[in-house]
């Protein structure tokens, strides 16, 4: 009788390290802080010749379809795990960003946005619900407090700050090359050529192209001075893998870039 | 509303004066009343209203400020927080238990997107807005609430001046006191001065600064 | 059905122990270590700092966080878990001085924070909650108008008590027998932050940098060592150590040398005879 409890007593909360080892499988997220940027990169595991990408080629409201998603006009998050779960937070994040905007009339500084989501998991954890989030999240931001910033945070709600960092499928390998090949104030344009080659080293496919990959960088406005959240549409991500020389080398896709 | 309260930017600060009187119709009941309110480092604001409201008011708003910033490390911009102010007013306006209260919000923005924007040598922004109590906020160069602010915005039309030395700022904040004195019937004597600038809030008992706020403005022929 | 079936067991172990509460000491267990000691007018929190990643923001790992101006707190535990019931706290500390203009007392604090683990407990085996607080917490201060440094601890069970010296955490025990051998009352500020770091030595290998050090000096009064002043601490530390060793060495020696003296004579005195 008794031995049937201790297997568990070194297991506070079971379910916390179930959902970390469901977000090991899920479609990576790649996320780089630059001095003046941050970008990211996330690979769809959603593919098929039949799937239907019509809808997101003009670029959707807010996101590009599976894993990155615009939470409000200074933050731009990369979710690996359960997709559902996922736009769950990603709701709960928009919510709490505009009640911050209501109450204080500016953007949510991007750790209080990354720390009001990690209150709602760790509750999960430990009160309400059955199970807790099986969501880890990157989150790309910008506020007048600390500038740029990159933040993750895990299904415990635990969070912390990064240069560069991966979650999902094959981050161990991502982080590796990341910590050989970051360097401190590299530029946008380092850090965007930095993802790619990552990214093209630790995904599953030989390939890269537009349905495997979605894309997004947070820049200032030169101009306003104001933070502006690009994500890539389809052509552009496309496009982008062509400027590096990491697009697919076929020929239907060479004529129709021609 | 029988009180008279001044905010003026110069270059590089923010100064906010209160008088100091407490009383009830036209009856006075205290002359060394503080109606000021410490919010943070950089952070300074004046009430003025129904008294009772006024202390429970700046109480509420000093504690929930102070907690915001424990909780996230820094205090909140000056905006921010006249924007957390206002929207607090408003809410109780249309709650059962409305605040009678007019407020000026004094601070300086240290943030490094403040600094960044053109001011680098000053460290920063110097802000002002004024709220009263219908929840209207209003950001702007120098403010007055209460019967004082009848006789001084023309004062400070005229000499207000955003690039102005703290010295001159307070020779200016000097003129509007004096000129409540020669035409407000109900004119007080005493007030309080707090000055906000990159290193926060000043001392108040700066011994220049009070020399300075004693000392007559030569007024010019002109 | 099946589930509360299983909660129902898993609340109370044969041995009459709560098993959740022995799953979050176990969580407690594995955290990071903090110590607490208490000087004659000072109090001291130290904690170990797990090394930060290469590419990870030093800023966003807290260790000692401040609840009021008067009051810090480590903890040892689940961080997620740490950072809801600090933020408890801390409202508790703001919310304190709006209704009864003062700060809070220490104790007071304590015993809302143990409060807050103890209904956790209680929800779970009344009412179906998932889990306690995974947390213990290390709380040192002053109170309003007081010059005597306080030191309490609280657990997950929701027992808090106060302490001369305490840590919590990774080899907690350990810590905790060398503070019971060390601690002297109405030590001096340096005397206690060098119990402080000498005890946390214990547990760390890799010495100064993995050390943090805060300091209460009265109310309000608090202070963060730098690097540099650790490090110096762990070679004086260091130095005393060896100058210990040494001595130790030079009187085995000594002794060696006399029982080698005395055994040639006594070989000697034998010797004798038998010629």
């Amino acid at each position: 009788m008794a031995r049937r409890y201790d297997s568990r007593t070194t297991i506070f909360s079971p379910e916390v390290e179930y959902a970390m080892e469901a977000i090991s499988h899920a479609g990576s997220v790649l996320g780089v802080l630059a001095k003046d940027g941050v970008v990211l990169a996330a690979e769809k595991k959603v593919t098929g010749k039949l799937l239907d990408l019509s809808g997101a080629t003009t670029g959707g409201y807010g996101g590009s379809g599976e894993k990155i998603f615009l939470l409000n006009s200074n933050v731009v998050a990369g979710v690996a795990g359960f997709t559902a779960d996922a736009m769950s937070l990603v709701n709960y994040a928009r919510q709490s960003a505009q009640r911050h905007l209501l109450s204080y009339n500016e953007d949510i500084p991007v750790e209080q946005l990354a720390q009001s989501l990690c209150d709602l998991k760790q509750g999960y954890t430990q009160f309400g619900g059955l199970r807790p989030f099986g969501v880890s999240l990157l989150y790309a931001g910008w506020d007048p407090h600390y500038q740029f910033q990159l933040y993750h945070s895990d299904p415990s709600g635990n969070y912390s700050g990064w240069k560069a960092t991966c979650i999902g499928a094959n981050s161990g390998t991502a982080q590796s090359l990341l910590k050989q090949d970051y360097k401190d104030d590299i530029s946008i344009e380092e850090a965007i050529e930095l993802v790619l080659k990552t990214m093209s080293k630790t995904m599953d496919s030989t390939t890269l192209g537009s349905e495997k990959l979605e894309f997004a960088t947070l820049t200032l406005d030169p101009i306003t001075k104001s933070p502006r959240a690009k994500i890539y549409r389809p052509a552009e991500v496309d496009a982008l893998l062509k400027k590096h020389d990491l697009a697919k080398k076929e020929d239907d896709v060479e004529m129709s870039a021609s | 509303m029988e009180c008279s309260s001044f905010g003026i930017i110069g270059k590089g600060y923010v100064l906010l004066a209160s008088d100091t009187t407490s009383g009830n119709s036209i009856v006075k009941m205290k002359t060394d009343e503080d109606k000021t309110k410490t919010l943070g480092q950089h952070l300074v604001m004046t009430y003025s209203g129904q008294p009772g409201d006024t202390v429970q008011f700046a109480e509420y708003v000093e504690r929930n400020l102070r907690l915001h910033q424990i909780r996230h490390h820094h205090e909140l911009r000056p905006a921010a927080a006249a924007a957390w102010i206002r929207r607090s007013v408003a809410d109780a306006l249309r709650s059962r238990s409305p605040y009678a209260v007019n407020l000026l919000v004094g601070g300086f923005d240290t943030s490094v997107t403040a600094i960044k924007e053109g001011q680098e040598e000053l460290g920063g922004t110097p802000k002002l807005y004024w709220i009263d109590y219908f929840g209207t906020l209003a950001d702007v160069p120098f403010a007055a609430h209460g019967y004082g602010s009848y006789f001084v915005f023309g004062l400070l039309d005229r000499y207000h001046d955003p690039n102005a030395s703290l010295e001159e700022g307070l020779v200016t904040l000097r003129r509007c006191i004096d000129e409540l004195s020669k035409r407000l019937n109900a004119a007080q004597s005493n007030y309080r001065v707090k000055v906000v600038d990159k290193d926060g809030l000043q001392p108040s008992f700066n011994p220049v600064m009070l020399a300075l706020l004693h000392q007559r403005p030569t007024l010019q022929d002109d | 059905m099946s589930r509360s079936y299983d909660r129902a067991l898993t609340v109370f172990s044969p041995d009459g122990h709560l098993f959740q509460v022995e799953y979050a000491l176990e969580a407690v267990r594995k955290g990071t270590c903090a110590v607490g000691v208490r000087g004659k007018d000072v109090v001291v929190l130290g904690v170990e700092k797990k090394s930060v990643l290469q590419l990870q923001d030093p800023r966003t790992v807290r260790k000692v966080v401040m609840l009021d101006d008067h009051v810090s707190l480590a903890f040892a535990g689940l961080t997620a878990d740490g950072r809801v019931l600090i933020d408890k706290a801390r409202m508790e500390c703001q919310s304190h001085r709006l209704t009864v203009e003062d700060p809070v007392t220490v104790e007071y604090i304590t015993r809302h924070i143990a409060g807050i683990q103890q209904a956790c407990i209680f929800r779970y085996t009344q009412s179906g909650g998932r889990r306690p607080f995974g947390i213990s917490t290390l709380i040192i201060g002053f109170d309003p108008q007081d010059t005597k440094p306080r030191l309490y601890m609280t657990e997950p069970s929701g027992i808090y008590s106060a302490w001369k010296a305490n840590a919590i955490g990774r080899s907690s025990k350990t810590v905790r027998e060398f503070l019971e051998k060390n601690h002297k009352d109405d030590m001096t500020r340096d005397e206690t932050v060098k119990l402080t770091v000498k005890s946390l030595l214990e547990v760390v290998q890799t010495g100064a940098k993995n050390i943090e050090i805060s300091v209460m000096d009265g109310f309000g009064k608090v202070s963060a060592l730098d690097l540099s002043q650790i490090e110096a601490i762990v070679s004086e530390i260091e130095h005393e150590k060896e100058a210990e060793a040494e001595r130790k060495r030079s009187r085995l020696a000594a002794t060696a040398a006399g029982q080698a003296a005395m055994s040639a004579r006594a070989g000697e005195d034998r010797a004798a005879p038998g010629a």
